[in-house]
């Protein structure tokens, strides 16, 4: 079954019980974000950007450049992990800061990223001086073709572009502390600055997206995760500002613009810190730049939260009895730092609280580039044999081998990216005149 | 008195670098002891948001304005405490993140943190090759070096140019703080560094603690 909108219809009537055919990826994304049961708990993916490169062994300075290559290497590397989901998110933070001007450090082998010992903005003037976002500078030419791309081969809900929302955008502009200033202490230039980014890059980024035919996309920003930004904080600037472009792209461009993802997400890095009131705020306010009712995580060392706070809380935001659905993010750290062995004794642990009756996702919060690639395998194994419905009773006592897979260069071969990925390999520094 | 050393605590606690200012150059200008000033009313309020910080009442928003009325209270009593120690020169502390390793948001914030408690900051950016943390060493002479890494493959490299200092000899002369994502505290003892940077906040205490909790 090839057609998205079939396999979500298949993902909710399995999930309410009708259990015809074997659910596609897609379909068990969609059964469990509706809460239901599902053959397995799904494996939604990861950011995976700079992992999927090194994978992949194709140049950064290519990389992140061509749109094909961009949106071949991390499909395949998503296929390769056998994730359940198509999703592929983009390096979101630097694509608007670079077209405007920003200094920038370029690397051999990580994304482009934005110099904050120079800023792009340092007061007030400074906003008129840039002027809009001129959608045909540095890279956002490719990364609307990335969209349109990326609407073709993965048709259906998960497809977009990507754009760097309003809070993490004015960070990467002017740097953190800068921006906490002015949003703390100068009301009217932090509303200039939101309005600025609304107005003047985002709305003609967006507009560029529509002119490309380009139905979704999806704002990341997590300089607005906790503790960057308090969650009273996200409500007052973030969810504002992420509804005001939601409304104007729906309205002028027939655009759906997600704003705000990641605001909110509970990322305190210290255990002892750990809060259940806070987090619980975070829930709620990270929750409000998601369109269905979930438990949002994301980023947050998750490895050490107290799941059972998470089940208590799915569980009052829920009806009847019946909890609201988790996204459970594995931290992208532990994933890389972790024995397989640990990595399974995580999932058995979560499932175990969270996914016996339903509604639970997983997925990895970022990447990091050095991640073994058995981590993920193992994660991906290991959720799908330990999340088989029904949920054995004891998960210890289920066995879970060592996942056994092909080098990726041997998978590969064959499969529709192969040919721009062997290709992109034979470049050599100097050739393509691509970055700085 | 006790009541001015608290009330330039409180606002240094609130974030309140203009009353800040003004509080200490008013106490300057009472003739209040320029150490005491600083003891009693700067650095009891940035130690106060170090505790808020530490107990949760404290986000990181908080202690960034926290650090900026630090800053500002220290621009008039920072000549006032460097004339009563003879113009000692401004403590240096040197930072780079490590060769292989792109990272430097972390880096940013700690930098603003050490800058607002008054040491002077010698930023060598990312990707810092180990001969270039020796030379900075040799030519600056800074009391503290900082070592910061976002990868767990890259942290390695601290341990090799803390082995480097000790060879060139410079190890003694200077105290070495390592900090970033993948480091604990059990990779500084293991490194052979002085101190681990939980965080930017950690950081700029324990820097402080290095160089004695002084600030000129």
């Amino acid at each position: 079954m090839a057609n998205p909108t079939l396999e979500m219809i298949h993902g909710l009537l399995y999930s309410r019980g009708l259990h015809i055919g074997h659910p596609s990826g897609l379909a068990r994304i969609v059964g469990a974000m509706t809460g239901g049961l599902m053959d397995v708990v799904p494996f939604g993916g990861a950011q995976i950007h700079d992992h999927a490169m090194t994978v992949a062994r194709v140049p950064a300075r290519l990389f992140y450049w061509k749109a094909e290559l961009l949106l071949d290497t991390h499909m395949a590397v998503n296929h390769w992990y056998g994730f359940d989901s198509g999703n592929i998110v983009a390096d979101n933070y630097n694509f608007e800061v670079e077209a405007l001007g920003a200094k920038m450090i370029y690397s051999d082998n990580a994304m482009p990223t934005v110099d904050v010992s120079r800023p792009l903005i340092t007061g007030p003037a400074d906003l008129d001086r840039i002027g809009p976002l001129d959608t045909s500078r540095g890279r956002i030419p490719m990364v609307v073709e990335l969209a349109r791309l990326y609407g073709q081969k993965e048709p259906g809900l998960v497809s977009g572009g990507f754009f760097c929302s309003h809070w993490s955008l004015i960070c990467q502009a002017m740097g953190y502390p800068k921006a906490v200033r002015a949003l703390k202490r100068d009301k009217g230039f932090a509303i200039a600055l939101f309005d600025w980014v609304n107005d003047q890059v985002l709305m003609p980024f967006m507009r560029a997206y529509a002119r490309a035919g380009v139905k979704r996309t999806y704002g990341a920003d997590a300089w607005a995760a906790f503790p960057n930004l308090t969650p009273e904080l996200v409500e007052e600037w973030v969810i504002p500002y992420a509804k005001k472009l939601r409304e104007q792209c729906k309205k002028e461009l027939k655009l759906s613009a997600g704003a705000g993802a990641a605001a909110a997400d509970y990322c305190e890095e210290d255990p002892s810190k750990f809060d259940k009131e806070t987090m619980f705020k975070c829930f709620i306010v990270g929750a409000k730049t998601f369109p269905l009712k979930v438990v949002p995580s994301g980023m947050g060392r998750t490895q050490d939260w107290n799941m059972a706070w998470v089940r208590e809380f799915a569980e009052q935001q829920g009806k009847g009895g019946k909890k609201i659905p988790i996204i459970a993010s594995l931290n992208g750290r532990f994933m890389r730092d972790s024995t397989p062995d640990q990595i399974v004794a995580k999932i058995a642990e979560w499932i175990d609280i969270l996914g016996r009756d339903g509604g639970l996702i997983f997925g990895i919060g970022n990447v990091p580039a050095d991640t073994p690639s058995l981590n993920v395998h193992t994660a991906v194994k290991a959720t799908h044999t330990l999340g088989k419905y029904p949920i054995a009773p004891d998960l210890s006592r289920v066995r879970i081998d060592p996942p056994t897979f092909q080098p990726f260069d041997e998978w590969l071969k064959g499969q529709p990216e192969a040919d721009t990925i062997f290709k992109t390999r034979e470049w050599k520094p100097g050739r393509t005149p691509v970055a700085a | 008195m006790a009541d001015q050393y608290a009330e330039i605590a409180r606002v240094i606690v609130e974030g309140d670098d203009t009353q800040a200012a003004k509080l200490v150059e008013s106490a300057i200008a009472q003739g209040l002891p320029p150490l005491d000033i600083l003891n009693k009313g700067v650095v009891a309020g940035i130690n106060k948001a170090g505790e808020l910080w530490a107990a949760n009442k404290f986000f990181l928003p908080d202690v960034i304005l926290a650090a900026d009325a630090f800053k500002a209270a220290m621009s008039p009593l920072e000549p006032k405490i460097k004339a009563t120690r003879g113009g000692q020169p401004t403590r240096k502390f040197v930072i780079g993140v490590v060769q292989g390793d792109m990272h430097d948001l972390g880096k940013s914030l700690v930098i603003a943190m050490l800058a607002s408690v008054g040491f002077e900051v010698i930023d060598l950016g990312i990707d810092v090759p180990r001969d270039k943390f020796i030379e900075a060493t040799r030519q600056h002479k800074p009391a503290i070096l900082g070592l910061g890494a976002y990868m767990s493959t890259t942290m390695l490299e601290m341990k090799d140019i803390i082995a480097e200092l000790k060879k060139q000899g410079l190890r003694d002369r200077l105290k070495v703080m390592v900090g970033g994502v993948p480091t604990s505290q059990e990779f500084a003892d293991e490194v052979g560094a002085d101190a681990w940077g939980k965080d930017a906040m950690v950081t700029m205490q324990k820097a402080l603690g290095l160089v004695g909790g002084s600030h000129g």
